[in-house]
């Protein structure tokens, strides 16, 4: 068990209509086949992060009920089975980033790179990472929040970037098409590992 | 010696501050605005910036001239670039681009823009031609060429690479056409 660890499967970025924003899919391991390749299809991913929408309305109507979740982590979202778990952030502007963890997507006898300079950190965490959802430490996914945040802020800070025309009123909206926001997440994704801190 | 005595006064000038980012939100405001207006005509938003930058430039030579303090003129066109370089960009934008490729007749030199904050966060539209006909600064060639005429410089200046395209630096070529003589007012006879 301790072999695998784990590692993002999918970044997710939802305007503040419910539409679609981005959606980048990583690699996970695969021991069966030693190969890596995606854990479920795009359209799975995409019904994944819908599925997400409700909880997040739910937690957002309970959070200003009583007046917390003011830094707009929402936690653990959804635990889909022993492998995948949602995690979920909201800005006050109502853009939602979504990260969907893979438990063992990642080989932990891998040793290059970024991979391997976290590797004390990673024998600690991988210990208690097996089992879905209880996993991973609490706030363990504000460093891909923050550094999701700082790469949309970059964006929208693009004067060529129409927020209108991508969360409109009505309709879907366009997607974002931004390659350096693309490049961000593919990095931030592929970067990340338990216990890392700064992406 | 007088590059020394140039960048000397570019570090002393004191003047206002404002957020860097509200400067870099408008003008990129404008830009992709006047995109919008021509109807993604880019070599018509070239033109229009350029034009934006003239008007600005016969303006703003007039404040840079009592903010640098210069007490003579510049007493060749190398004197010049050095004191545009060093003076002028660093006092309204602190930024000193690097003065490069002289011809050998002196009259044709590059700004080099290490940095450019105009083009903090820009990223050029993906249509395909954004990328080989819009020169996103270009505001900065009219405003050089606005200031030099004000202080009796004919002066044509266009960019020639930037990085938002893709290219490795941003350069700006400047040409010296011509020193305008004071024009005699009309005689009546």
């Amino acid at each position: 068990m301790a072999t695998t660890l784990p590692s993002i499967a999918c970044l997710g970025v939802i305007g503040r209509n419910n539409n679609p924003l981005h959606i980048s899919i990583f690699n996970s391991y695969d021991p069966s086949t030693t190969s890596f390749r995606p854990i479920r299809t795009p359209l799975q991913f995409s019904l994944l992060l819908s599925s997400t929408l409700d909880v997040f309305e739910l937690r957002s109507r309970a959070h200003a009920a009583t007046g917390t979740g003011l830094t707009g982590d929402f936690g653990l979202l959804h635990a889909v089975d022993e492998r995948l778990a949602a995690y979920g952030f909201e800005t006050n502007t109502g853009v939602k980033f979504v990260v969907v963890v893979d438990m063992r997507g990642r080989r932990a006898s891998t040793t290059s790179g970024v991979v391997g300079e976290a590797e004390g950190k990673r024998s600690n965490a991988a210990g208690g990472g097996t089992t879905a959802g209880v996993g991973l430490r609490e706030g363990e996914m504000r460093v891909v929040f923050k550094a999701m945040q700082a790469a949309y802020i970059r964006l929208m800070q693009n004067p060529f970037y129409d927020p209108d025309e991508h969360s409109p009123v009505s309709g879907p909206g366009k997607k974002i098409t931004s390659r350096r926001f693309g490049e961000d997440m593919r990095r931030i994704g592929e970067g990340w590992v338990p216990g890392v801190a700064s992406l | 010696m007088a590059a020394n005595k140039a960048s000397r006064l570019g570090e002393e000038t004191r003047i206002d501050k404002v957020n860097a980012e509200l400067v870099v939100l408008t003008y990129g405001t404008i830009v992709s605005q006047l995109c919008k207006d021509f109807d993604s005509d880019y070599v018509e938003v070239n033109k229009q910036l350029d034009k934006m930058g003239y008007n600005i430039g016969l303006r703003l030579i007039e404040d840079y001239l009592a903010k640098s303090n210069t007490v003579r003129r510049c007493s060749n066109f190398k004197e010049t670039a050095e004191m545009i370089a060093k003076v002028g960009f660093k006092i309204f934008l602190n930024i000193t681009p690097t003065i490069a490729n002289w011809t050998n007749d002196g009259k044709q030199f590059s700004l080099i823009f290490d940095e450019n904050p105009f083009a903090d966060f820009v990223e050029l539209p993906d249509d395909g031609r954004a990328q080989d006909e819009l020169w996103y600064s270009n505001i900065l060639c009219g405003v050089l060429r606005g200031a030099l005429e004000m202080v009796q410089m004919q002066v044509e200046a266009h960019f020639i690479s930037d990085v938002l395209r893709g290219n490795d630096t941003t350069e700006m070529r400047i040409t010296l056409i011509r020193y305008i003589d004071d024009e005699l007012p009309p005689e009546d006879d």
